[in-house]
């Protein structure tokens, strides 16, 4: 039953995922200069609340700052 | 153990003194495009104020413990003290029309239970493509990228 449930809970990532897929597909065949890599981050981030999204932009920044 | 996050309870209790004090501010900068979903990076969250010299600020620097550094002839306008450490002052932005207009423009996103004024993605935008520093110029792309999938992207 738990791996059932583990199988259930990929699925539907992966449906996200695909449906993700399309929709930054979309955009970018809508708009020439759009980048699809950014699109799918940003479609990504927009699923998050925004102090997750912060949190997330703080933490690599401070990656980014250590690494220098 | 995971490391305690970067913008947490203290920072957080900053913003709604902030918010309760009714002092007139806006995130800006990066930050303010992370919050609207822009895959960017930034060590710390800009604050644009309307006047640093607003008691209601000094009020809201109280109820957190915080205190206000003036500018010097080699130093910017600081905070000190307790969850300030991340937040950078700012008291002009290139590119952007006067605070009360852009205020008016702001956007109200909820950052854990306080509600905040952040600039919008365009205004943003605007800024950035304004200053002409190549570190602006170079994260464009992804936030005029994160404005499109903003745009088609219901609820957000």
């Amino acid at each position: 039953m738990e791996r059932a449930g583990l199988d259930s809970a990929a699925g539907d990532e992966a449906a996200r995922a695909l449906a993700r897929r399309e929709q930054a597909r979309a955009i970018c065949e809508a708009d020439p200069d759009a980048t699809f890599e950014n699109v799918w981050h940003a479609l990504i981030l927009l699923e998050e609340a925004p102090v997750d999204r912060l949190n997330r932009s703080l933490i690599r920044g401070r990656a980014t700052a250590v690494q220098r | 153990m995971d490391a305690p996050l970067p913008f947490s309870d203290r920072e957080i209790a900053f913003l709604d003194a902030l918010v309760a004090e009714g002092v007139d501010f806006l995130v800006v900068g990066l930050a303010a495009a992370a919050l609207q979903g822009a895959p960017a990076v930034t060590q710390d969250v800009d604050l644009w104020f309307r006047d640093l010299a607003d008691p209601a600020l000094r009020r809201a620097l109280g109820r957190t413990g915080a205190s206000y550094l003036p500018p010097t002839d080699s130093t910017p306008p600081l905070f000190a003290g307790a969850g300030t450490e991340l937040f950078d002052i700012v008291v002009h932005m290139h590119g952007l029309d006067a605070f009360a207009s852009e205020a008016g423009r702001a956007v109200r996103i909820r950052v854990g239970p306080v509600e905040v004024p952040v600039l919008p993605l365009d205004r943003i935008i605007a800024s950035k493509r304004a200053t002409g520093r190549p570190k602006d110029l170079s994260i464009l792309p992804a936030l005029e990228d994160t404005l499109r999938a903003r745009r088609r992207t219901p609820g957000v």
